[in-house]
């Protein structure tokens, strides 16, 4: 039963996040609520962090409301740890008496938050029909060391460690398709080069700028920004044969941050050829733009999310604030959001959350926006600034 | 405007093919066409390819020019900052130092990658300019730093005119 009104609840929020705000929004309701009294750990460090983790991760994802008292979804098993970690899970409909979900999980005990991420996103799937977040990763800049280096955390902001150790400037990170590498700008060889994490060797590293290197989801082509030929344009490059196509012509504009579609057919990019930057469309075989941006002083940074949906930075009435567009009917919102200067917005694999960058009194921090409902929340701050994050796939 | 603006485009195309061809250094820039102010005002960013980096040095000596300043969200080189370009055209024609790296930067406001392009596009509207006062252009290497490098850490608009420059490194 509730598994059934959450796949009609899915397609209402996917038909309705455009138009109205469903029923859903409203504060308090539209959440799942869902009890974890029943589940039982050990008294060790790890069990206890590992359902710790899990209820935080259930509440993070948007959809649930943690209690120990009657809930609609109970959470019952138990999670023994030794040198490996073992958590048997069952997850019930209350009303009906269904079970969602009876499994296992195990991984080493060092990792018990990792294993929650696992088992949150898990029971999100079970419960909702819809992906979860909390396994993915976030790559950000970080300040922290007192250069700019690249960092990779999880989802909740935990579990943070430096990957770059470049002694340079690092520029806006993207994830690899297969989430296993980051495609950065780096100073490291005194000039702004396209580099991968898994080699020494730059992607990109003609004369002039080399810069936002995006692979395409087949993981063949790379779209990038060049100044080779004497002004900022959007190439794409084959990484098999190393031959650059040419997609942009704009003598007088500045072309910046391409993200591919989905399905690869299709780049999204920042152009400033009409006089101030706005987001285009192009064919990834090139072709005649489309503008998709119309309002806003600037419109920069967008990310194609899975979901088919682009979220991009938009300056309006003096502030950054993050826009959600449909490309197909070109409907578009602004999310709710402070006085503070949101950008850099990506989407988390949820398609429901957007990660940015909030600036306020010169300090950026890392939050989690909720294109639904819930209220941003931090995820990474203090100990310096930390900005253009990615989140894995 | 546009006609000024397409007479100074093929002046800058002729030259360039001038220099790329027959490799001569003009030291000499049309006195009529740069006595108007208008003219820097549009820089002439055209399909002059830039050096593979390979080899080349990626640092140079800041202070031996002033930087020049740009508009917000603007890579035309003002007529009032023009004169630094010309004095550094002036030293690199006469032979001194082996070439320029042009930095681009901007202010800090904007997206990131949105103004590691801009930074170029003040480069090199700055070594567009260079190259028609006669410098080769296989001497002149651009680099953009974006927002990355402010010289004002400051967070105001004295800051911002400040950050929004050109430097000159001389190898």
């Amino acid at each position: 039963m509730i598994r059934r009104l959450f796949i009609g609840f899915s397609m209402l929020l996917a038909a309705s996040s455009f138009a109205q705000r469903a029923v859903v929004e409203r504060e308090g309701s539209g959440k799942i609520s869902i009890n974890l009294a029943g589940y039982r750990t050990g008294s060790d460090t790890a069990s206890r962090n590992f359902l710790s983790v899990l209820k935080s991760d259930l509440i993070r994802s948007g959809y649930f409301t943690v209690t120990s008292s009657t809930a609609s979804i109970n959470v019952v098993g138990q999670v023994r740890a030794g040198s490996q970690m073992k958590a048997d899970v069952q997850v019930y409909n209350v009303a009906t008496r269904a079970r969602l979900l009876g499994k296992s999980y195990d991984g080493p005990s060092t990792a018990s938050s990792a294993l929650a991420h696992r088992v949150a996103d898990e029971i999100v799937y079970a419960v909702t029909g819809k992906p979860g977040m909390a396994s993915a990763k976030i790559a950000v800049v970080g300040t922290r060391s007192g250069r700019k280096e690249l960092y990779i955390c999880d989802m909740d902001g935990k579990n943070m460690r430096q990957i770059t150790n470049d002694r340079s400037i690092v520029v806006g990170p993207r994830w690899t398709p297969d989430g296993k590498n980051l495609v950065y700008t780096s100073y490291k060889r005194g000039y702004p080069n396209v580099f991968i994490t898994s080699s020494g060797k730059p992607l990109a590293s003609y004369g002039g700028l080399n810069a936002s290197g995006a692979i395409s989801p087949d993981g063949k082509s790379m779209a990038v920004i060049l100044s080779k030929d004497g002004n900022p344009e959007l190439y794409v490059k084959n990484l098999r044969t190393g031959s650059l196509k040419r997609l942009s012509r704009t003598q007088r504009g500045n072309e910046a941050s391409p993200c591919w579609s989905p399905d690869g057919n299709h780049i999204v990019y920042v152009s400033d050829a009409s006089g101030r930057p706005h987001v285009y469309i192009i064919s990834a075989n090139g072709g005649t733009p489309k503008r998709i941006s119309s309002s806003g002083t600037e419109n920069v940074a967008p990310d194609w999310g899975k979901n088919g949906y682009i979220t991009w930075s938009s300056r309006i009435g003096g502030k950054y604030r993050v826009v959600v567009a449909n490309p197909l009917n070109r409907t578009m919102r602004t999310l709710e959001t402070d006085w503070a200067d949101y950008e850099d917005p990506h989407w988390a694999p949820d398609g429901r959350h957007i990660i940015c960058a909030r600036t306020s009194n010169h300090q950026s921090a890392i939050y989690l926006l909720d294109t639904l409902k819930d209220s941003p929340v931090a995820l990474i701050s203090g100990s310096g600034d930390w900005y253009s994050p990615a989140v894995s796939p | 405007m546009n006609k000024i603006f397409f007479k100074m485009f093929l002046f800058v195309a002729v030259a360039g093919s001038l220099v790329f061809l027959g490799g001569c250094r003009s030291n000499k820039a049309d006195a009529d066409l740069y006595g108007s102010d208008n003219l820097y005002g549009d820089p002439l960013l055209g399909d002059m390819p830039l050096n593979d980096i390979g080899g080349l040095p990626a640092d140079g000596d800041r202070s031996l020019f002033p930087a020049v300043y740009f508009a917000y969200d603007s890579s035309q080189v003002n007529p009032e900052e023009a004169k630094k370009c010309e004095d550094v055209a002036n030293y690199l024609n006469k032979g001194k130092g082996q070439g320029v790296i042009v930095e681009g930067h901007t202010d800090e406001r904007g997206s990131r990658e949105y103004n590691l392009a801009l930074g170029e596009r003040r480069a090199l509207a700055v070594r567009d300019y260079l190259i028609s006062l006669g410098v080769n252009p296989a001497i002149i290497q651009t680099k953009s730093y974006g927002e990355e490098m402010p010289d004002n850490m400051g967070h105001d608009e004295s800051a911002w005119r400040q950050n929004r420059r050109v430097v000159f490194a001389i190898y």
